[in-house]
C-alpha cells in the first residue's frame, strides 16, 4: 500500500517536472513576434506620421514605438530590401522585395515602428510587408 | 537683386552639400557580448544611418536601438526592457570625425584610419579616441567597417548578478557602413 502511494507521488512528481521543463523551454525560447501576422494599431500617411515625429517626439514615441503600424504613400525611394515613402518614412523588409514595383507608385506597408531618425527626418519601420 | 544674390548663394550652397555627403540608411551594427559555453548574446541592426563629410572627415551614425534583432526573442524583450532601456532611450548616437582624412587618399584598396568622437547610448556619452576603421571608396560608395570594445557599465548598464557570467562586460560592437554618395 504505502509502495503504492510512493509510486504514485513519483509519478505525479515526473509529470509536473515535465510540464514545467516543456512551459519553461517555451517561454525562454519563445517565437518572435510576426509582424506580418499582427494587426496595424494606427493607419497614417508617410507624410503625417512624419510629421507628428517632427512637432512632438516623446509622445509620437510613446505613440508609436514597436507597435505595428500601417504606413501608406508613394514610393521615392526603391532597393531590394528597403523602400521609402514620400522620402518620409524608411521601410526595412526581412526579405527581398519580389512583388514588382515602381517608383511614384503609392502603397500601403505594415512594418514595426522602431523610431524616428532625425539625421534625415525619416520615420523607421522594419520587419515590413507590402499590405496593398 | 537681393533675391538674385540669395539664389546664387543657395545654389552654390546647395551643390557644395551635395557634393560632400555620402550616407546611408541601412548600415550594419552587430553587438556581441557572449561568454564562451553560455547561450549567445548578440544582436544585429540593419538600419542605422551614417552620413560622412568627405570635405572634412566628419561622421555621423544614428542607431534606432528597437532595431537590434537577436535570435532568442526572450533575449530581445530583456534587452530593450531591463538593459538598453530603450522605451526611454530609443536612440544611439556617434559623432565624430575621422582622423586625417581625404577623399584623395581613398582607393578601391581598404585603408586603415582612426576615427575620435563621442558614442551615447543609453543616457549616457563617452568620448572614444582611437576607434580603427577600414575605408575604401569605390564608386563613388565609401565603405567603413571597423569595431570598438565598449563597456556595460561606462554606460549605466547593471548586468544582474544572476546573469553576470552569462553575460560579458567587454560588449563588442562591428560595424559597416556602405555610404554612397549624394
Amino acid at each position: 500500500m504505502a509502495k503504492n502511494k510512493t509510486l504514485r507521488i513519483g509519478i505525479i512528481a515526473l509529470i509536473l517536472a515535465a510540464f514545467i521543463l516543456v512551459f519553461g523551454y517555451n517561454y525562454i525560447y519563445q517565437d518572435h513576434r510576426n509582424i506580418e501576422s499582427e494587426q496595424a494599431v494606427f493607419s497614417v500617411s508617410a507624410h503625417d506620421i512624419s510629421i507628428e515625429f517632427s512637432q512632438n517626439l516623446q509622445a509620437s514615441e510613446e505613440k508609436y514605438l514597436n507597435k505595428t503600424v500601417e504606413v501608406y504613400g508613394v514610393v521615392s525611394e526603391l532597393n531590394d530590401n528597403d523602400l521609402t515613402l514620400n522620402d518620409n518614412a524608411f521601410c526595412a523588409f526581412s526579405a527581398p522585395i519580389t512583388s514588382s514595383l515602381e517608383m511614384n507608385s503609392e502603397i500601403r506597408i505594415k512594418g514595426r515602428c522602431i523610431g524616428y531618425d532625425d539625421l534625415l527626418e525619416q520615420v523607421k519601420l522594419d520587419q515590413c510587408t507590402i499590405v496593398d | 537683386m537681393k533675391h538674385i544674390l540669395f539664389l546664387i548663394t543657395l545654389f552654390i550652397g546647395l551643390g557644395l552639400t551635395a557634393q560632400s555627403k555620402y550616407l546611408t540608411k541601412k548600415g550594419a551594427v552587430t553587438f556581441e557580448a557572449s561568454v564562451p559555453s553560455f547561450e549567445e548574446v548578440k544582436a544585429s541592426h540593419s538600419a542605422v544611418t551614417a552620413i560622412a563629410n568627405s570635405e572634412n572627415g566628419e561622421f555621423a551614425a544614428l542607431v534606432l536601438v528597437k532595431g537590434f534583432r537577436f535570435k532568442n526573442a526572450l533575449m530581445e524583450e530583456h534587452f530593450n526592457e531591463n538593459y538598453a532601456e530603450s522605451d526611454t532611450y530609443p536612440k544611439a548616437t556617434f559623432k565624430g570625425k575621422i582622423t586625417d582624412f581625404s577623399l584623395e587618399k581613398l582607393s578601391a584598396n581598404k585603408q586603415s584610419f582612426t576615427v575620435k568622437g563621442q558614442l551615447t547610448f543609453h543616457g549616457v556619452t563617452k568620448q572614444l579616441d582611437d576607434v580603427k576603421v577600414q575605408l575604401s571608396l569605390n564608386e563613388d560608395v565609401i565603405t567603413i567597417s571597423g569595431s570598438f570594445l565598449a563597456n556595460a557599465s561606462d554606460f549605466n548598464i547593471k548586468i544582474p548578478k544572476v546573469v553576470k557570467n552569462k553575460i560579458a562586460n567587454d560588449i563588442e560592437v562591428t560595424f559597416d557602413f556602405r555610404l554612397k554618395k549624394k
